[in-house]
C-alpha cells in the first residue's frame, strides 16, 4: 500500500486519543520544557506530534473504538521503517516535535509492543532521532517490554479508558482494570528508580523523563463528574501521573450502550474538567472542594473557580496588598502569573485598579472579590448579582445544545434537568435561563 | 517629560537617529547632555514630516557603550536586558518609551523593575512579553523545505525575532544547513558549517522544489486535514491560538488564506 494512503488511515484511527503536548521534557537542544505547538487543527487542537497508529489492525472489540475488530474501516501497518523515515523527515522541516504513537492489538499486546519498540529504535539508534516520543503501553503487554519502551521514550502513558470498573466491563470487555493498572503502577517505580540512578551515575539511561500521563474518555457512561475528577485526583497522587487528558466521546459506532452516532460531543463538559483539572495541578484545590457527592457535577454556567468563589463568599473580599499567594489564587480573575506578579508589585507600593489592570488581572471577574488602594470596602454585590456576572460568555460560543449535555450522560432522558435550554435561541434568553438555573442551584 | 534646564532655554524637537541599537543610545545620551529636549525619537527611514525643529543625533560608539553600561550599573543588568529586547520589537514609540523608562531608572535605581504596575514599566513589559511569545510561537509555526539537503524557511513576523529563535534552531539542527528569511525586516538566519549569523538581504529567490519535498509537503497537509475532528469544529479558536497572519507561511494553511 502506498505510503499516502497508511498514513491517512493511521491518522484517522490515531484522532480521537486526546494527548498531544510534548512538554516536560528538557534536553537541551532537542526539546523544549513548556513544549510547543507546530499547528492548531480546524477544531483548535494543538499539533505538536505526529500522532499515528503503528496498526489499526486490532483483535479486541472496545464498543467505543472505531478500530475496533468489527468495525468496517480500511486496515493499515506501518512498517518500522516507513515511520521511522516520515517521523524523521516531518521533524527536520519543522512540521511536528516528534512521535506520538499508539496502536491497535496485532495479534496480541506483546507482539504490538514488539512492532512499535522495533520502530522506535530504528528511528533513535539509526536515525539518531532527539525529538520528543509519547508512545502509550498496550494493556495486557510483559513488563520486560513496558520497561524497553520506557527507555526509548520521553513520555509513556496508559489509557485508564473508562472513569469506573463497571463501565470498563460494559464497554471494553478485552481490557481489566487490572491491565490497565498494573503497567501503571510498573511505570510509577520505574520512574522513582531512574530518578534515584540518575542521581547518582550520569550516564544511567533514562526512562520516560516527561513522566507518565492516561485519558479518559467522557460522557460515553453514567459517570458523574464527581467520579471522574476524584479518580484524576487519586491517579494524580497514587500514580503520580504528569497529566490526566479528557477526551469527549464522539459517537463513531452504533450500539445501544452508547450515545447515537449523530448525537454531539460533550465538549462543554470537556472544558469544564479540564479547568477543574487544573485548579487540582495550579492552583491548590482540593477535589473535594470543587464537587461533592450532593453536588456531582460540574456547573455548566460558571468555569469551577468562580464556582467555588460563589458558594464561598464568606472567604472574600481579600487585600490584593497583604493576601499570601494561595489565597491570591482563590480569586476569580487571578492566575499563578498576575499572582506571581502582584506579590513583587506590592513591595513598591499599594497596588490599585489601574496597576492591576496592567499587571494582567481579569479585573471583569476579580473585582467583586478584592481589595485595593481605591476600593477598600469591595463590591459587596451578594451572592445572586455576582453570579449574574461571572456567568460564563463562553457557554454562548459553545451552543445551547452543549448544555444539555451537561447531566453526566450522553442519553437524552437527562436532559430533563435543563429543559428549556435546547429551545433558547437569543444570548439574552441564555443568560436569563442561567441566572434562574444559578438561583435554584445555589 | 520633567525637564532639568530652566524652561526658556529649552528647545524641543524630534530626534532622528540611524535606526540601531547604537544610534538610540546616543539619543539617551543627547538627552541629558544636549539643550534639546525629545518630543520624540524615530529612525531616519521613517522620518516625518513635522513642525518640530529635527535635531539629528550621531551614532558614536563610545558614547553608546557608555550608556549601555550605565543601565547596568545605576539601574540593574535586567533593565538592560529589558532595553536590549524592547528594542527589536514592535512597539509603537518604543524609542520614547524606552527613554522615559531609563529616566525613572536612573532616579529610582533598581526598584523600578518591580514596579509592573506603572504606566513608564508596563508597556515595555507588555512589548517584551508580544517579543517572546511571537518567538514562541515561530518556533513551531516555521516550515522549512529541504532544496538539496539544504533547509530554507520564510516568515513574516511583527518583531525582530531572529535573535531570539536562533540558537533553539541551530541546536536543534545542528548538523544542518538552513536559511531563515525575515520578510519583514529585511533579514536571514544563516547557519552553515556550523556557523550563524544574521544579516541583512532585500530578497531571496527560491528555487522550484524537487519531487521528493512535494511528497513529503503533500503528505504534511493530508496529515493536517486528516487529524482534525469534524465533529468538534471550532475555527475561532484555531484562530485565537494561531493567528491568521502566520498563515502566509505554513504549508498546510496557506491555501485557507
Amino acid at each position: 500500500m502506498e505510503l499516502m494512503n497508511k498514513l491517512t488511515i493511521l491518522t484517522d484511527g490515531a484522532k480521537y486519543d486526546a494527548a498531544c503536548t510534548s512538554s516536560g521534557s528538557d534536553r537541551p537542544g532537542s526539546t523544549v520544557a513548556a513544549g510547543i505547538c507546530h499547528s492548531f487543527t480546524s477544531d483548535g487542537r494543538c499539533i505538536s506530534l505526529l500522532k499515528v497508529l503503528m496498526s489499526n489492525n486490532c483483535i479486541y472489540n472496545c464498543k467505543y473504538c472505531v478500530n475496533s475488530a468489527s468495525s468496517d474501516v480500511p486496515r493499515a501497518t506501518f512498517t518500522p521503517d516507513e515511520l521511522a523515515e516520515l517521523t524523521t523527515q516531518f521533524y527536520r522541516r519543522n512540521y511536528i516535535e516528534g512521535l506520538f504513537l499508539s496502536s491497535g492489538v496485532v495479534k496480541n499486546p506483546d507482539h504490538t509492543m514488539e512492532l512499535m519498540i522495533n520502530a522506535l529504535a530504528i528511528l533513535r539508534h539509526r536515525h539518531n532521532f532527539w525529538g520528543y516520543i509519547h508512545a502509550k503501553t498496550i494493556p495486557g503487554a510483559s513488563s520486560e517490554l513496558v520497561h524497553s519502551l520506557g527507555l526509548l521514550v520521553d513520555r509513556l502513558s496508559v489509557n485508564i479508558e473508562l472513569p469506573s470498573e463497571k463501565s470498563l466491563t460494559l464497554l471494553a470487555p478485552n481490557k481489566t482494570k487490572d491491565s490497565i493498572l498494573a503497567p501503571m503502577q510498573q511505570i510509577k517505580n520505574e520512574l522513582a528508580e531512574n530518578t534515584h540512578a540518575l542521581s547518582k551515575y550520569k550516564n544511567a539511561p533514562t526512562f520516560a523523563s516527561a513522566g507518565q500521563a492516561t485519558q479518559m474518555i467522557i460522557g460515553a457512561t453514567e459517570d458523574t463528574d464527581h467520579r471522574i475528577i476524584t479518580l484524576a485526583s487519586a491517579l494524580y497522587k497514587k500514580y503520580s501521573l504528569k497529566r490526566v487528558f479528557y477526551s469527549a466521546y464522539i459517537p463513531v459506532m452504533e450500539n445501544s450502550l452508547l450515545p447515537a452516532v449523530a448525537s454531539p460531543p460533550p465538549l462543554l463538559r470537556e472544558h469544564r474538567l479540564y479547568q477543574a483539572d487544573f485548579l487540582m495541578r495550579q492552583y491548590e484545590f482540593a477535589s473535594d472542594e470543587i464537587l461533592s457527592e450532593d453536588a456531582p457535577n460540574l456547573n455548566p454556567y460558571l468555569d469551577p473557580k468562580c464556582n467555588w468563589a460563589i458558594n464561598n463568599m464568606h472567604f472574600f473580599p481579600i487585600d490584593v496588598n497583604t493576601a499570601s499567594m494561595r489565597d491570591l489564587l482563590r480569586v476569580p480573575g487571578i492566575g499563578p502569573t498576575s499572582a506571581r506578579r502582584i506579590v513583587v508589585a506590592r513591595r513598591e507600593g499599594r497596588l490599585g485598579f489601574d496597576e492591576l489592570k496592567r499587571i494582567g488581572v481579569v479585573l471583569k471577574r476579580a473585582k467583586y472579590f478584592i481589595l485595593t488602594k481605591d476600593s477598600t470596602a469591595g463590591l459587596r454585590l451578594g451572592k445572586d448579582l455576582t453570579a449574574r456576572a461571572l456567568i460564563d460568555p463562553k457557554i454562548f460560543a459553545f451552543g445551547a445544545e452543549q448544555l444539555s449535555l451537561f447531566d453526566g450522560s450522553p442519553i437524552p432522558k437527562l436532559n430533563k434537568a435543563l429543559p428549556h435550554i435546547v429551545e433558547t435561541h437569543s444570548i439574552s434568553d441564555a443568560v436569563e435561563e442561567a441566572v434562574l438555573c444559578l438561583a435554584s442551584n445555589l | 517629560m520633567p525637564c532639568i534646564k530652566p524652561l526658556e532655554k529649552c528647545d524641543s524637537a524630534i530626534y532622528v537617529y540611524d535606526g540601531s541599537f547604537h544610534g538610540f543610545l546616543c539619543c539617551v545620551y543627547e538627552r541629558f547632555y544636549s539643550e534639546v529636549m525629545p518630543v520624540d525619537i524615530v529612525a531616519s527611514d521613517d522620518e516625518p514630516i513635522t513642525l518640530y525643529a529635527v535635531h539629528t543625533v550621531l551614532t558614536n560608539a563610545e558614547k553608546a557603550e557608555r550608556v549601555l553600561a550605565s543601565i547596568s550599573e545605576k539601574i540593574s543588568p535586567e533593565a538592560r536586558h529589558l532595553i536590549e529586547t524592547v528594542f527589536l520589537s514592535c512597539l509603537k514609540q518604543k524609542e520614547l518609551l524606552m527613554l522615559n523608562f531609563l529616566l525613572r531608572g536612573y532616579r529610582e535605581g533598581r526598584r523600578i523593575l518591580s514596579k509592573l504596575g506603572d504606566p513608564d514599566v508596563a508597556p515595555l513589559l507588555k512589548a517584551q512579553k508580544h517579543l517572546l511569545g511571537e518567538s514562541h510561537l515561530l518556533k513551531g509555526f516555521i516550515r522549512f523545505s529541504d532544496y538539496d539537503g539544504s533547509l530554507a524557511a520564510t516568515i513574516t513576523p511583527k518583531n525582530f525575532i531572529l535573535p531570539f529563535i536562533a540558537s533553539h534552531f541551530t541546536q536543534r539542527f545542528s548538523n544542518e544547513n538552513l536559511l531563515i528569511f525575515d520578510k519583514t525586516h529585511k533579514a536571514a538566519l544563516v547557519y552553515q558549517n556550523r556557523r550563524m549569523e544574521i544579516i541583512s538581504v532585500d530578497n531571496i529567490e527560491f528555487p522550484p522544489i524537487s519531487e521528493e519535498e512535494g511528497r513529503y509537503q503533500a503528505m504534511w497537509k493530508r496529515f493536517y486535514a486528516t487529524v482534525s475532528i469534524q465533529a468538534r469544529e471550532n475555527l475561532r479558536c484555531r484562530m485565537t491560538l494561531m493567528p491568521k497572519r502566520y498563515w502566509e507561511n505554513m504549508l498546510e494553511v496557506q491555501d485557507l488564506c
